[in-house]
């Protein structure tokens, strides 16, 4: 009866028959506020046109790092119900294992990427599998809560202790930048929100079209009844976990060569990924993309007008207002 | 009851532990313990063990040349505390260093642990030598206990913008407006303010842009926003991170600038920078306290520090060694290992010669300031950081405008 | 969920029963009695360079056991305690700075503010039905705004903090001794004690049972005509003051208080930790959690400061002290899901 409250998991719905238009209501028209609020910027906002359209191209860039990084922890959260304060961590370990990848064995850094990707995805099920799981199908919320900050707390000092604290750089990616109406957009940030794209389309087919996805979701919505009617749901826990570590090691790869590595450097953005996830709805991968977006438009092109933390107070709160009013998320469905 | 035998078990058992938990420390009553409270793990781990390091090493080098000659050649000890980057773990670890009988404690690297240091010092009376600590508020409590080195921000602004335009003028060109980037908290307004009041009484336009400290993963925008109003010059303070994201990011706008110059900026004159950075490093300048590169004692010490723990030692780490051996001069002229005395030594030290280039000996004015503590400047030339201003520290010709 | 409840069928019917009342209060307040007993002879027996660590200890043993008020026998798990930490720590140093008003009466008046903010912000989540990690997240939320507003309020000092002036002698009205003085363990020790006592008047009370009845089964606990808003109010209002007496008596101990030592994220999890590992929703768990963690971070850091020759090679090993840490609140929780106290508690139960 609590894990209803907990983890209010509503997955995805795909059957539009059920809200009919009515369910996408709210997402068109936040969908419809973004480009008018930037049209209101260019005409009436007072700032130089090109620094503008910088501060559009940097946020829809950032947006996409954010939802690399908040895809992930949807699944996760959306579906175990478990906040995973690893998240930050786990994205901490995987950069280092692409900078081991890249500086030990050589490789490029894009396909030590890929070879992160399914280490993780072990490293994730085996998390879940081997500690998290009894708390987790027992409803033991503040015990999963603590194993993951543990598990944090532990995975960012073993890197202390193999890699040291001095930031690290992983070499050789591709340098260069994109002009785009006078802005600028690095490759390397490019590929990332392409990324970005990629993983949320993967995952949404996953989850839609595959038996698996469906298990998932039927987990998701509801955990005693599938487990009726023979799910295994430790298992399915376990491999939305790993799942949920792939995608993150995704976005390390992709995070990893524009950004100075130290062992914490993944903990920046567990906060905001919190935000983006409830702002898109727990469970909704569309969601995550979009809340990211916006949070990374909120931040940079906010920052024009109120600079330094004065944007991040905005975005936290959009996320009171968005928790209070709608607290299943722009994607997430109306209960 | 068996709630109460098990409550009153574990309150015991836990007092057990902790009783247990630190002896040892008797049985070398003669040497003489210094303290130093660096962060050993957290975000800052890897400068804070780097400075652990020095501390150890000047601690070996002053022992292998005979320890404090009028004390009978009594040989000085570190206890090394872990402050974990924590506030009130800082000051835990330093009141146990003091327990242990630390005649001076060093330290912080951070700011806020060194407010809480400097509170156990002054209560404790026992003298702190702040190796890197930078905000002005840290000296404002009329602490009569605490010293620092390195010059603090405001002095840093101001020198840091002096030299600059001495350094535009030596070299033919003007500079009228200048856009200044700093990351948010008194470290950065502190450096800015400072800066801004030299800057304006040379008559030159400054255009302040801030970011956030949290959640900086990238500076184009902010870049782009420096640049929109023309400046002959961008400036830019804050930490390691933020200034590669800075450096790369003028680098691909490519504006008309005569310059990127860094005031006490964390990235610009560190080891790792040129590399990390690659061709957006090329002409960076910086203004910063720094060691003296040229100095041939500094060059034995850093060689030797890098063959003995594999890193770098850079400039942080430079001035735990130079904390250690100002502790070591006082222990020489107090001939005394009572702290009080130690700490009315230090107040009238003067070392010549500092491993840092400042403007003369370290000399500590009535607030515990070093008051010849200053900026130099450097510069990137071909992936390497010189020494180019001012003259009697120049190790390289400057190239100026940089771009 | 299942927690740790004294008693899960006749809670409210416990209430009423005067004899079974009786007994159980009885045993709660000698053991009490026995706790005050250890508790101030500690200062006699501990030597002296433990004396921080003993603060640091009672100081998460306050934090816990306010929580446990809110999140243990509430059921609303916060996740911002961190909010109301800090307004008791910035309305201390804030009134000792600027006006030299008594730190007793500061304490007082941060308590009543984060009294009312912190019913404010549950009334608006509880208002609008979140429960649960939305709860949780709301109230980290907030947490993090009153951060990120501190460090923008200029009267606040933005982010240098407030440094306490330091008086040079002692004095009981200003709440300052000198260092290792054994009041800065008994005055802690002593609010410790109170606010144990006040839990446990509490939890034996009409408010205390329905609010527990009310976490059990909220609309049975509706149905019997208990208002529900109400009794989790006046749990949230207990938590929240007594946490801020934690804060001032932090900002009075360490002399200094910055945003982030009052306000982080850090802060928060400092009062989970220890009621999580003693046991939630139980009288005596949040004490047993602070004395195990509070002391345990500074037994790792000396054992391996001087550690045995079979691991002399880690010596020095920066991070190592922490990853041992965090290992050992992994297996706690994963060996005792519901606490140290609670999973004992039931042992000894059967």
């Amino acid at each position: 009866m609590q894990e209803r409250t907990w983890a209010a998991s509503e997955a995805p719905d795909s059957d539009a028959a059920v809200g009919g238009i009515e369910k996408y209501r709210l997402p068109l028209a936040v969908a419809a506020a973004v480009p008018v609020v930037l049209v209101l910027i260019y005409t009436v906002g007072d700032k130089d046109t090109g620094l503008v359209t910088q501060s559009v191209v940097t946020g829809l860039l950032l947006g996409g790092v954010y939802a690399l990084v908040s895809i992930g922890l949807t699944l996760i959260f959306g579906v175990l119900g478990v906040i995973n304060f690893a998240h930050g961590a786990m994205l901490s370990l995987s950069m280092f294992l692409v900078f081991w990848l890249t500086s030990t064995l050589g490789l490029p850094v894009y396909l030590a990427t890929v070879v992160a990707v399914p280490l993780m995805l072990g490293f994730g099920f085996v998390v879940q599998g081997g500690l998290l799981n009894r708390l987790t199908v027992s409803g033991n919320h503040e015990g999963s809560l603590l194993v993951t900050l543990g598990l944090s707390l532990l995975i960012t000092n073993v890197l202390l202790m193999i890699f040291g604290g001095r930031p690290l750089s992983v070499p050789g990616s591709l340098e260069g930048a994109w002009r785009v109406f006078g802005a600028i957009a690095s490759y390397e940030r490019l590929i990332a929100f392409g990324g970005a794209l990629l993983v949320a389309l993967a995952l949404t087919l996953v989850l839609n079209k595959t038996s698996f996805g469906m298990c998932i979701r039927a987990v998701s919505a509801n955990s005693q009844g599938a487990a009726l009617v023979g799910v295994n749901v430790g298992r399915v826990y376990a491999l939305t976990f790993g799942i949920g570590s792939a995608c993150v090691a995704v976005a390390g790869g992709l995070l990893a060569p524009f950004l100075s590595l130290t062992p914490t450097v993944g903990e920046e953005f567990t906060i905001l990924a919190f935000v983006i996830v409830v702002l898109g709805g727990l469970g909704s991968v569309v969601g995550a993309m979009v809340g990211g977006i916006v949070i990374g438009l909120v931040q940079t092109v906010g920052a024009l007008y109120l600079p330094g933390t004065g944007s991040l107070i905005l975005v936290f709160a959009v996320f009171v207002i968005v928790l209070l009013f709608r607290p299943q998320g722009i994607f997430g469905v109306t209960r | 009851m068996q709630k109460l035998i098990g409550v009153a078990a574990m309150t015991v058992a836990s007092i057990a532990l902790v009783a247990c938990g630190g002896e040892g420390a008797e049985g070398e009553v003669e040497d003489i313990v210094i303290g130093a409270v660096h962060p050993l793990s957290g975000a800052l781990a890897g400068a804070g063990t780097t400075m652990s390091h020095a501390a150890e090493m000047a601690v070996k080098d002053l022992n292998e040349a005979g320890g404090i000659e009028c004390l009978d050649g009594a040989q000085l000890r570190l206890a090394a505390g872990d402050s974990k980057g924590a506030a009130a773990t800082g000051q835990s670890e330093a009141q146990r260093l003091i327990d242990e009988g630390s005649v001076a404690l060093v330290g912080t690297y951070q700011s806020d642990v060194t407010q809480n240091v400097s509170a156990v010092a002054e209560r404790a009376g026992v003298p702190l030598v702040i190796d890197v600590a930078v905000d002005d508020a840290i000296l404002e409590q009329g602490y009569k206990n605490t010293f620092r080195i390195q010059p603090n921000a405001t002095s840093m602004g101001t020198d840091g913008g002096a030299a600059l335009l001495k350094m535009a003028e030596e070299n033919g060109q003007s500079i009228d407006k200048v856009s200044y980037i700093h990351v948010e908290g008194a470290f950065g307004q502190s450096v800015f303010d400072a800066f801004e009041a030299e800057a304006q009484s040379a008559g030159v336009d400054v255009e302040e842009i801030t970011y956030s400290p949290a959640n900086f993963s990238d500076a184009t925008t902010v870049v782009r926003q420096a640049a929109s109003g023309n400046p002959d010059v961008i400036l830019a303070t804050g930490y390691y991170p933020d200034g590669l994201l800075i450096a790369k990011a003028v680098q691909q706008l490519n504006p008309d600038i005569q310059a990127v110059y860094g005031i006490a900026n964390g990235a610009f004159d560190n080891g790792p920078f040129p590399s990390d950075a690659g061709p957006a490093g090329e002409g960076v300048l910086s203004a910063n306290y720094h060691y003296d590169a040229n100095d041939e004692r500094v060059q034995d010490i850093r060689k030797r520090f890098q063959e003995r723990y594999n890193e770098p030692m850079e400039t942080a780490a430079v001035l735990t060694y130079q904390a250690v051996e100002v502790i070591k001069a006082a222990l020489d002229q107090a001939c005394s290992d009572d702290p009080m005395e130690v700490r009315n030594a230090i107040a009238d030290i003067e070392i010549e010669d500092p491993l840092l280039a400042f403007d003369g000996p370290i000399v500590f004015d009535e607030t515990g300031q070093n008051e010849n503590a200053t900026v130099i400047a450097m510069q990137v030339l071909d992936e390497k950081i010189e020494q180019v201003y001012p003259a009697e520290f120049k190790a390289a010709d400057l190239a100026y405008p940089a771009k | 969920m299942t927690r740790a409840v004294e008693r899960p069928q006749d809670s409210v019917a416990a209430a009423d029963d005067p004899r079974l009342k009786d007994n159980e209060t009885r045993n709660a307040f000698v053991t009490l009695g026995v706790l005050a007993i250890v508790l101030a002879v500690l200062p006699f027996v501990l030597n002296e360079r433990f004396e921080s660590i003993a603060v640091l200890t009672l100081i998460f043993a306050l934090m816990a056991v306010a929580w446990n008020l809110m999140s243990g026998f509430g059921g609303l798990f916060s996740f911002g305690h961190a909010a109301f930490f800090g307004i008791g720590a910035y309305v201390d140093a804030y009134l000792v700075v600027e006006y030299g008003i008594s730190p007793w009466i500061a304490m007082l008046l941060g308590a009543a503010l984060a009294t009312l903010v912190g019913i404010a912000i549950a009334f608006l989540c509880l208002r609008y039905q979140l429960a649960g990690a939305y709860f949780a997240l709301a109230t980290f939320a907030f947490a993090q705004m009153f951060l990120l507003l501190v460090q923008n309020l200029e009267f606040l000092h933005k982010t240098e903090g407030f440094n306490l002036p330091i008086l040079g002698g002692e004095s009981f009205w200003m709440l300052q001794f000198r260092q290792g003085s054994d009041l800065y363990i008994w005055i802690p020790a002593a609010i410790l004690v109170l606010a144990l006592a006040g839990v446990i008047l509490y939890v034996h009370s009409r408010p205390g049972q329905f609010v527990q009845a009310v976490r059990d089964d909220a609309v049975a606990a509706a149905s019997l005509g208990i208002n529900v808003m109400r009794t989790k109010l006046i749990a949230v209002g207990l938590s929240c003051a007594l946490t801020a007496v934690a804060g001032a008596f932090y900002t009075q101990y360490y002399f200094f208080v910055g945003p982030q030592q009052a306000f982080g994220a850090q802060v928060s999890i400092e009062a989970i930790i220890p009621a999580v590992i003693g046991g939630i929703g139980t009288i005596w768990g949040p004490l047993v959690g602070a004395l195990i963690v509070g002391p345990l971070a500074e037994l790792i850091d000396s054992v391996l400061r001087d550690p045995p020759a079979f691991i002399g090679f880690l010596q020095g090993v920066a991070g190592l002290d922490v990853a041992i840490y965090a290992a050992l609140l992994i297996v706690i929780v994963l060996f005792m899901p519901k606490g140290i106290y609670g999973t004992l508690k039931e042992r000894w139960r059967r």
